[in-house]
């Protein structure tokens, strides 16, 4: 993806790297966009834009048309979902009915402060490290997560497509033959060796040396790394 | 072996808070004899007395590091504590403990705001769980969970102050005024 705005990278808890991957992850719903904090986000990019640049005026447009619709996104997201059977065009709340809601979520606020400081309070106690395993018959299986595990390990069992692999042609012992056949006439260097084969015999015929090399029939010699590998026979 | 020991090596091998009666039934002792053994480990095991505390938390006893000794132990185990929660976190959490069990609706319902991401989080740092479904449809019904008693440092729900003490009766009558005088404009 390489769009006007491909150079902008953020980072934040949620998310680090190019600004356009982070589009692309919260419209494929695999970022919540309520988890990404959209004054950051433009703190970011109002930190990285260069207002010298010719292209200044064509990146801040194109940034606040996303900007702006991630703020539409947001706020829609936040707005509750309605309750099943719940009508669109429900009658407003009373003002009694509002207070008292105002009033329940008064006290909810007050709780959720209260709770900080008793979490943070507590936060500090690391309990033993060593965790029992559960006792037998204690163990609570949940029947829809282990359907979903069951159906996870069981994917991979599945024989992955091959139709795109063309026909095996040659076999490790073919070009053990042919190597051990080289040397009967002297050392002989892997890239003479391997001249006018296709990549696939190539790498059997590296396999097929190793192989030899390890049985003990060869030995690989190479005085540096990547430099020129050499075939003898052993002994 | 005196009762105190028992209790206490079955408390040090457990990092789950281990319940009175669980005490008694692996020990072999009386319920008077743990509830004794456990006063004299409380004493001993005091934050101005040692690095290690008892804490009586989710239902249950539990021996933890003491929280002024925990930048060494963090360091040595080479971990960092979980980020803070933010404030929606914690609205959600109060939601559930007090009024709850509730669905994710009726918690949305309270705050105002769609909660389902911030009950997700909570859900994977293991703070609420599922437990079975709304009487009227399928809704799953959300409550704390034993790691939220024990991050919070309570032995139950009754450990909570009561949700009508945290605001004053003037306060509330205050947001009714505001409320209906505004209706009157």
């Amino acid at each position: 993806m390489t769009g006007p705005l491909s150079g902008f990278t953020v980072e934040l808890d949620v998310y680090s790297g190019p600004y356009e991957w982070l589009l692309a992850l919260i419209l494929r719903e695999e970022l919540d966009i309520l988890e990404v904090p959209l004054r950051e986000l433009v703190g970011l990019y109002l930190r990285s834009r260069d207002p010298r640049s010719p292209q200044a005026l064509r990146l801040d447009t194109e940034f606040v048309g996303s900007a702006s619709a991630l703020v539409l996104l947001k706020s829609r997201t936040l707005l509750p979902l309605p309750e099943e059977g719940e009508e669109a065009g429900e009658e407003p709340a009373s003002p009694e009915e509002l207070a008292e809601r105002l009033g329940t979520y008064l006290k909810v606020r007050r709780a959720a402060e209260a709770l900080r400081s008793r979490l943070e309070a507590n936060a500090g106690h690391h309990p033993s490290a060593h965790e029992a395993p559960p006792r037998p018959g204690r163990q609570r299986v949940d029947r829809k997560r282990l359907l979903l595990s069951a159906r996870r390990v069981f994917s991979r069992l599945e024989e992955p497509p091959v139709e795109h692999l063309g026909p095996i042609t040659v076999t490790v012992q073919e070009l053990a033959a042919l190597i051990l056949a080289s040397l009967s006439r002297g050392p002989v260097s892997y890239e003479e060796l391997t001249r006018g084969m296709d990549r696939l015999r190539s790498a059997v015929a590296f396999a097929a040396a190793l192989s030899l090399a390890h049985e003990g029939s060869l030995r690989l010699r190479q005085p540096e790394p990547l430099g020129p590998l050499t075939l003898e026979r052993a002994g | 072996m005196r009762p105190a020991h028992l209790v206490e090596a079955v408390l040090f091998s457990s990092a789950r808070p281990v319940s009175r009666g669980a005490l008694a039934s692996c020990t072999g002792l009386s319920a008077g004899e743990v509830e004794r053994a456990l006063a004299e480990l409380a004493g001993r095991y005091s934050p101005e007395r040692s690095g290690v505390v008892l804490r009586e938390v989710a239902g249950g006893f539990q021996l933890a590091t003491n929280p002024a000794c925990s930048a060494a132990v963090e360091r040595f185990r080479g971990e960092a504590r979980p980020a803070p929660l933010s404030a929606a976190a914690h609205e959600v959490l109060a939601c559930v403990l007090y009024l709850g069990p509730l669905t994710r609706g009726a918690i949305s319902r309270v705050r105002g705001v769609n909660s389902d991401a911030v009950v997700r989080t909570l859900i994977e740092r293991g703070l609420l769980a599922e437990k079975g479904s709304s009487e009227e449809g399928q809704a799953a019904l959300l409550d704390v969970t034993e790691d939220f008693l024990v991050a919070a440092g309570a032995s139950s729900r009754e450990d909570f102050p009561p949700l009508e003490s945290l605001v004053r009766e003037e306060e509330l009558e205050r947001v009714r005024e505001r409320l209906l005088r505004g209706e009157g404009r």
